[in-house]
């Protein structure tokens, strides 16, 4: 009761209660910033807010995996091999014997270190080819856009793995073979808004009053760009998280014994009628997390422009 | 006929050469060693037609279903074998001029009467008269002399070609330091007779001439149709079937082939073999769209548990071997001690666990059942699992206690099997017992290949699949440390490749054995290799197949590589 009360309280309007009336006028104000109001827009959109917590449960997962794995990933277990789920064993046992929850808990760890480490390499070389490439225009423009055309040109799943049959399985070179690869969307993306962004009148008021290149580019065109670079993120870790599931699939991807939702998924699917749970539950697993970001990066897509609807 | 070592050991330079060679190819030359240096059947003694038994009754509908579990996965390339011996297309389409029986013995098939002359340099093949192509014409001795030449011939570019080396100037031919394809001794002499004039004294060529790469081509339907020769309406057959149809990536369907001179008893009428991949395991087989399917792990358990399945499911020959190489030319496994650590570290009765029945634990290269199988609890102590002797042997070494173990990466080739599961059991044991970290690094079948053979892995789990029963398949052709080309480890000992050379050139069979003995004690106890597991094989057929053959172990025995001749003995029973 004592917790209830104050809720409550501040929810409800009492009559002749001045503070709860302030409330809204102050958020109304504050509301004229770009992401307050995205921010706002992405709290009312369910699905989204849905998504958004799993992905931070599922960060929580990846992070804590240590203390929520009940079993070791690597340790087998040679007298109960592929038993179904049971009390000891909530989602069963695999092939080794190997608790298949503890599997999966460690396999989030894998999934999300490639969703967002892809994404920092593919950052760090699509925006700034994208920036220079429409800031400076010109030439320059040419030449990279012409070449960002052709590595769009790629079927980008069949550059992955050709990528990582040159590098060897491993999750360095995951990173790497899908940062390599997917910076050209991003890229093209930044290049679009600078183009349209360098012609406005601020950028145009900032270089009258002296600033210099990196000063005008960093501080007036990349901020203005950030929407769609932020929406293009939050696609590319399901993305990423996806290509990794598909690498380990097909036996290119993550070395064993370090579990990959995708490498159990692609293990096992032979035993998919002799023993289902080894298949099922870390596709449930793959599937929740690409929805859940799905979800939320539709959300966060809404939430920033909404003509985009 | 018995055929001298200095031939044999030329055979397996020959097929070395191939780089397909052994394994694939040179289980057939086990009839020799199995049958005392008599590979072949050199009387007229075709396979022999089956009959049901008595209160069997044949069904009306004899049409044979067969595939899946890992047979007829890929859609085969061709039919083509004149030119591609791997082009996995549909076996019982052509015939050669022997065949190799359910004991791999080779026995004349199109023809009736093989000859040599004393020192087997010269083959007398003499054709039958009484069978036919599927299009009615004679198959004749012109068939093969074309057929051989052409899979010589350079502007055919035939990927193994090298296979008919042993002919008379077929190497030359083959490499264009001949363009006269008349003088490559193949020539028949007249319709009915094959005169071929090899190179040298070659007491084996009969076997030879049974493989998938001694079978013909049709000359009509190849100058007709080009590449195209063997798609379902060009192809002419000359074999126990022919092709009714080839729906790519779909399914094959044969038919049998009324010309073939054993047509009567030829039960079957239509063989369908859909094309399906291994994931989808024994299911087309349980719902009854098949009547014979191989078993992978997983699948096995459940249709021998299940008491509606559990008579369909049968073992094959099949020997073969598990094991680990550590590279002693790469840190740590330079060092004896931690070679020995690893034998003893090997928990193998665990690791076979996770085979689920495709593997039982193996303690030496032969397994129990085929020639120089040892069953000596001296050799099995040498590398026997116990956790405590096996930390032991880490004493005096950088790594005493499972400590400061460099960065380990075990290779293994990218293959089905159940090959990974067994590699990640042993990951696991090593683990536990050693603390060793590894890492499991699958690689591409020939990347993998090349590395192995340029030394360059530094921890390898591989198999051997015994190509002929004998222990000089399983010792020399793998670790005799003097080999030229494939050899797969760097390990080299003097005294064990002594032992493996007193064996090739020791005629007494118990003594031989004892040669062999030796070799593997010593290649234990010094760990040039550790053997884990030895490889079972599955398959399961419906009750109303019968007619399968087979060998003297009282074994059925399945289409593969070299036996090709399974179609034209089986039929379909009523189902009761």
């Amino acid at each position: 009761m004592a917790l209830s009360t104050p809720a409550s309280d501040t929810s409800l309007p009492t009559p002749g209660g001045a503070a709860p009336a302030a409330l809204p006028s102050t958020r109304a104000v504050r509301g004229s910033s770009l992401y307050r109001d995205a921010w706002r827009r992405l709290l009312r959109n369910k699905l989204a807010v849905a998504g958004g917590v799993t992905v931070i449960l599922l960060c929580l997962i990846a992070i804590f995996a240590d203390f929520l794995a009940p079993f070791s990933y690597t340790k087998p277990n040679f007298g109960r091999l592929n038993e179904f789920p049971s009390r000891e064993f909530p989602l069963g046992t695999d092939q080794l014997g190997r608790d298949q929850l503890s599997r999966i808990i460690y396999g989030a760890r894998v999934s999300m270190l490639v969703g967002l480490g892809s994404q920092i390499i593919v950052l760090a070389i699509g925006v700034p080819i994208g920036l220079i490439s429409g800031y400076v225009g010109g030439r320059v423009d040419l030449v990279v856009t012409r070449f960002v055309d052709v590595m769009y040109a790629f079927p980008r799943l069949l550059f992955v793995i050709l990528v990582m049959s040159m590098l060897g399985a491993g999750l360095t070179n995951i990173f790497i073979a899908i940062g390599l690869t997917g910076w050209v969307g991003i890229s093209r993306q930044t290049r679009a808004q600078v183009l349209s962004i360098k012609e406005k009148e601020f950028v145009e008021g900032a270089k009258s009053l002296g600033a210099g290149f990196w000063r005008v580019v960093s501080r007036h065109v990349l901020p203005s760009a950030l929407t769609p670079i932020v929406v293009s993120v939050t696609f590319g870790i399901p993305e990423a998280i996806f290509y990794e599931a598909a690498l380990s699939f097909i036996g290119v991807g993550i070395n064993p014994p370090t579990p990959s939702w995708g490498q159990m998924v692609g293990e096992n699917q032979q035993f998919l009628r002799s023993y289902w749970h080894l298949c099922v539950f870390p596709s449930i697993a793959i599937a929740v997390t690409m929805l859940s970001f799905t979800f939320f990066g539709d959300g966060v897509r809404d939430a920033l422009d909404p003509k985009m609807k | 006929m018995r055929i001298p070592d200095e031939q044999l050991n030329l055979m397996a330079a020959r097929l070395d050469a191939i780089g397909v060679g052994r394994r694939d190819f040179l289980k057939v030359v086990g009839a020799m060693a199995a049958f005392g240096g008599l590979g072949f059947v050199t009387t007229a003694q075709a396979a022999k037609p089956s009959k049901p038994g008595p209160g069997e009754k044949l069904a009306k509908d004899q049409t044979f279903r067969w595939g899946g579990g890992g047979w007829n996965a890929n859609d085969p390339s061709s039919h083509d074998f004149n030119k591609d011996l791997y082009c996995g297309g549909a076996q019982g389409l052509f015939a050669g001029l022997m065949v190799f029986n359910a004991d791999f013995v080779s026995v004349p098939w199109m023809a009736s009467k093989v000859e040599s002359n004393k020192d087997g340099s010269v083959w007398n093949f003499t054709m039958r008269k009484d069978t036919r192509w599927s299009d009615n014409s004679p198959v004749t001795a012109r068939d093969f002399e074309w057929s051989w030449k052409r899979q010589l011939d350079p502007a055919n570019a035939a990927p193994y070609a090298s296979f008919l080396y042993d002919i008379k100037n077929a190497e030359a031919f083959n490499k264009k330091q001949l363009t006269d394809g008349s003088q490559v001794g193949v020539k028949a002499k007249d319709d009915w007779t094959l005169e071929v004039t090899l190179e040298g004294p070659r007491g084996y060529f009969p076997v030879l001439a049974a493989y998938l790469a001694a079978l013909p081509a049709h000359r009509g339907a190849v100058e007709k149709h080009g590449d195209k020769w063997t798609e379902a309406g060009n192809i002419v057959t000359n074999g126990p079937f022919t092709l009714e149809a080839w729906e790519h990536n779909k399914q094959v369907v044969l038919r049998k082939n009324p010309y073939y001179y054993g047509a009567k008893d030829v039960h079957l009428t239509r063989v369908v073999m859909p094309i399906i991949p291994v994931a989808s395991g024994a299911l087309p087989y349980e719902n009854n769209e098949l009547d014979m399917t191989a078993l992978q792990a997983g699948d096995l358990n459940r249709l021998r548990n299940d008491p509606r399945s559990s008579k369909d499911v049968f073992k094959y020959p099949f020997p073969g071997t598990w094991y680990l190489l550590p590279q002693t030319t790469k840190p740590p496994f330079d060092n004896v001690k931690v070679r020995r650590a690893v034998g003893h570290a090997i928990d193998r009765e665990n690791i076979v666990k996770v085979s689920q029945g495709l593997a039982i634990p193996a303690w030496s290269m032969i397994p129990p059942g085929f020639p120089g199988a040892l069953d000596d609890p001296k050799i099995k102590a040498i590398q026997k699992y116990d956790k405590k002797l096996a930390i032991e042997q880490l004493k005096g070494t950088p790594f005493e206690g499972g400590k400061n173990w460099p960065k380990i990466t075990l290779s293994m080739r990218d293959e089905g099997l159940g090959s990974k599961p067994l590699a990640e059991a042993v990951q696991a044991v090593l683990l536990d017992s050693l603390n060793m970290k590894t890492e499991l690094e699958v690689l591409e079948p020939r990347v993998f290949r090349e590395r192995l053979w340029k030394q360059d892995l530094q921890f390898v789990w591989i198999r051997w699949f015994m190509d002929y029963p004998d222990p000089h398949n399983e010792y020399f052709d793998t670790f005799y440390g003097k080999k030229t080309s494939g050899k797969r480890q760097a390990w080299v000992n003097d005294a064990f490749d002594k032992e493996l050379e007193a064996g090739r050139d020791t005629r007494d069979p118990a003594k031989r054995l004892e040669h062999y003995k030796k070799a593997e004690e010593i290649m234990q106890t010094d760990v040039g290799y550790v053997p884990v597991a030895w490889v079972l094989r599955y398959a399961a057929k419906k009750p109303w197949v019968g007619g399968v053959e087979k060998n003297k172990q009282g074994e059925f025995v399945v289409d593969g590589n070299i036996y090709v001749d399974m179609f034209q003995h089986l039929y379909m029973l009523e189902r009761g």
